[in-house]
């Protein structure tokens, strides 16, 4: 070889070794043994970071279990998730199972790209006993893509040492609420711990107050386009929280508070209320040291009900590589065994039956976990939580449309008026 | 006739080889423009011209439809404002304290390094940690902001700093300029360095007051440092993203929404990739010109000044 193309040949190599470098990707660092299927499993990442040990220590017993079927778990924050999920699943450098919204625009998307695994036949092969209601959730043209997550209310939390201090018993009703508030905030406390500044919490604040005014069924008309956003009920609840906050129910500045913020108002003391979700309830219980009560935000006539989501469940990759591994898997996290685990240690509550009454359940969460039993069996009415159905449009028009009313930018009739827009589109 | 140039003189063979060697060694740079950046300019164009929502296997083909779409939009004005307050501010401040500091600073020897890193450390924070520090220090509640101002009967003047749509863009423009100041102090305080003393001299022997001396005489001098700070904060300006999405995501209701969060919430909220991505390209588009054009005159000012 002369010298000329020893050096064009170094170059080149040069060059190509600069591209491999950047462009190839990074081994896995799980190394499977002979014959070992690894399944990568990714999360949200968890609200207690002490979570994902204790989900990791509960894969290890899978793993036992199933010599031969390595799971490599990696937890992602939402947001992250969110915009590297869909490309991670179509180039096929995604992962096998991963835990992902149920909804139209979570999971319902991916399965109008191909991107998820049909698992009708491993449903009525493994008699995964998933509520109705929420299997619904999860089938898209009559194929069932995923497992519904764990299911979650959302109420108003408050402060039952303090309410009995003031001498305000649990509002039965609109009229009793508002009461109550007034009565809060002249004794120096603010009435609502509501924060705004993320955006998302006004899709429960208006779930929570259009279920409780116009029922699940109610709800369900409006998001189905049955009924008009512009109506009455929807102004009202609108009106409502604008309404609060005039009143000075609400903290000073709700656009100007994280979720986080709020919710340290209402540990210390300086909130009497917390509308959010039963997620929450692990957190409520660790930082508290006054008594909390649950409840649905109440209605005009009554004590409401309350509204129900199904959080994030695990999804199957349509490009695993093992699917076979990862269905076990999957049977694994829908066993009962493991539900019973969930509930007493994350305090989830798992979208199939469970027997409860020998664990160790934090009373606010036996609480939510009798209300969707007797909802599941038809005994009693949730309503929506409307972010987990409503279109990414919606959901980002609804939240715009909460700060500004908080901010005094726009009227509830202007808000109406633009989801109204949203939701046709 | 003019002489034969040396390439001309040279042997044919020579010739070829210092050809082949030319294109060797660009070779690893020409694969590394092309890689990292045609290929990914060329797939954002074409990107754009399609109604990608990141999943659909195969996307519709719109043509400029979403570059008209864009032109209509009611959201991208107010954003394009929100950029236009951020170019002017965001550039002026950090160059206008920054210089006034590095003058401060320039015959000072006691303690200089001291204050050159305490000035600096800002710029070299990551923006989520300058964004979550300057949060609470605006919280409403708990923050020493309000806190300061309560303390000392300015209760009026306390509000949610991120969440009331009349201070929330100017609240993280502040902390956009206290994170760049730094780095304009320390460029231009290296500049000053090279100022020439006897003219300042003479030009005080000559009665012109501080401000004649900093106009006329160090500005000149630091010129081409200057319009390469310039043009990286004014550029910036056009693609600012990441201090706004974390102090507030572009709210409360789109008041801080610049064109970068705009294009980022159609991308990846609305999932609008395509969408997202013209407006990309827009802002890549808008930015040029001004990094042209300061571009161009900084190496006329060096050129003259080379002269």
């Amino acid at each position: 070889m002369t010298s000329r193309h020893s050096l064009a040949a170094v170059a080149g190599l040069g060059a190509l070794a600069l591209l491999l470098s950047g462009c190839t990707p990074a081994s896995s660092t799980a190394s499977s043994g002979k014959g070992d299927s690894t399944l990568r499993y990714l999360v949200e990442q968890q609200e207690d970071p002490e979570f994902l040990p204790m989900i990791e220590a509960r894969i290890a017993k899978f793993e036992e279990r199933n010599p031969g079927i390595l799971i490599e778990i990696d937890a992602m924050p939402f947001d992250t998730m969110r915009t590297v999920l869909q490309t991670q699943l179509q180039s096929g450098d995604g992962p096998d199972v991963f835990n992902w919204g149920s909804g139209p625009t979570f999971a319902g998307s991916l399965a109008d790209a191909g991107l998820l695994y049909d698992l009708t036949e491993s449903y009525e092969k493994n008699d995964w006993q998933i509520y109705d209601f929420a299997k619904d959730r999860v089938t898209v043209d009559s194929k069932i893509i995923g497992v519904p997550g764990d299911i979650e209310t959302v109420g108003v939390y408050y402060n039952k040492t303090m309410f009995d201090d003031l001498g305000i018993d649990q509002p039965e009703n609109l009229g009793e609420l508002e009461a109550a508030a007034a009565n809060i905030k002249q004794s120096g406390v603010i009435p609502f711990a509501v924060s705004d500044q993320e955006g998302w919490q006004a899709g429960h604040l208006l779930s929570m107050t259009l279920a409780s005014r116009v029922g699940s069924q109610g709800v369900a008309d409006l998001i189905d386009g049955k009924a008009s956003w512009t109506s009455p009920e929807v102004i009202e609840s609108l009106a409502l929280w604008a309404g609060f906050n005039d009143a000075g129910y609400l903290p000073e500045f709700p656009t100007a508070i994280s979720y986080d913020g709020g919710a340290a108002l209402f540990y210390s003391e300086e909130a009497a209320m917390l509308p959010t979700g039963s997620w929450f309830i692990p957190e409520v219980e660790a930082n508290t040291d006054f008594e909390v009560g649950y409840i649905p935000f109440p209605s005009e006539d009554g004590a409401g009900i309350f509204t129900a989501g199904l959080g994030s469940g695990p999804l199957v990759s349509a490009n695993t590589d093992n699917p076979e591994a990862a269905i076990k898997f999957i049977d694994f996290l829908v066993s009962e065994e493991h539900g019973q685990w969930a509930v007493e240690n994350l305090g989830t509550i798992p979208a199939f039956p469970i027997e409860t009454k020998d664990l160790e359940v934090l009373p606010l969460l036996a609480q939510v976990i009798e209300d969707t039993a007797t909802f599941a069996a038809g005994s009693s009415d949730l309503g929506t939580n409307i972010d987990v159905v409503a279109s990414d449009l919606f959901n980002q028009t609804m939240y715009d449309g909460f700060q500004a009313l908080f901010t005094g930018q726009k009227t509830p009739e202007q808000v109406a008026e633009e989801l109204e827009v949203a939701a046709r589109n | 006739m003019n002489p034969p140039t040396r390439s001309h003189s040279a042997p044919r063979v020579t010739r070829r080889a210092q050809a082949r060697l030319g294109v060797a060694l660009v070779a690893p740079l020409l694969a590394f423009v092309t890689v990292f950046f045609l290929f990914p300019l060329g797939n954002a164009i074409y990107y754009s011209m399609l109604d990608y929502n990141g999943v659909d296997p195969s996307p519709a083909f719109v043509g400029l439809g979403n570059f008209v779409e864009l032109a209509t939009d009611p959201a991208l004005g107010p954003a394009f404002m929100n950029n236009i307050i951020w170019i002017v501010l965001g550039t002026a401040a950090p160059v206008v304290i920054g210089l006034s500091l590095a003058l401060l600073m320039w015959t000072v020897r006691r303690a200089s390094t001291l204050y050159r890193v305490a000035l600096f450390i800002p710029y070299i924070l990551p923006a989520v940690a300058a964004g979550v520090v300057w949060s609470w220090i605006y919280d409403p509640m708990r923050g020493w902001l309000n806190q300061l101002l309560r303390s000392v009967g300015l209760d009026a003047l306390a509000t949610g700093w991120l969440g009331n749509p009349n201070t929330a863009l100017c609240a993280v423009l502040v902390t956009a300029v206290w994170a760049t100041t730094g780095f304009v102090f320390v460029v231009l305080l290296s500049s000053l360095r090279n100022v020439d003393a006897e003219l300042l001299d003479a030009a005080r022997m000559d009665g012109a007051n501080s401000l004649q001396r900093v106009w006329y005489i160090v500005l000149p001098q630091i010129m081409p440092v200057f319009l390469m700070i310039v043009t990286l904060t004014l550029v910036g300006g056009f693609s600012v993203f990441d201090i706004v999405f974390i102090m507030t995501g572009g709210g409360p209701s789109n008041a801080t929404e610049v064109l970068g969060t705009y294009a980022y919430s159609n991308a990846f909220q609305l999932n609008r990739i395509s969408y997202g991505t013209a407006l990309a390209l827009v802002i890549t588009v808008l930015a040029i010109p001004f990094a042209v054009a300061l571009n161009r005159l900084q190496r006329r000012l060096s050129f003259q000044e080379s002269v």
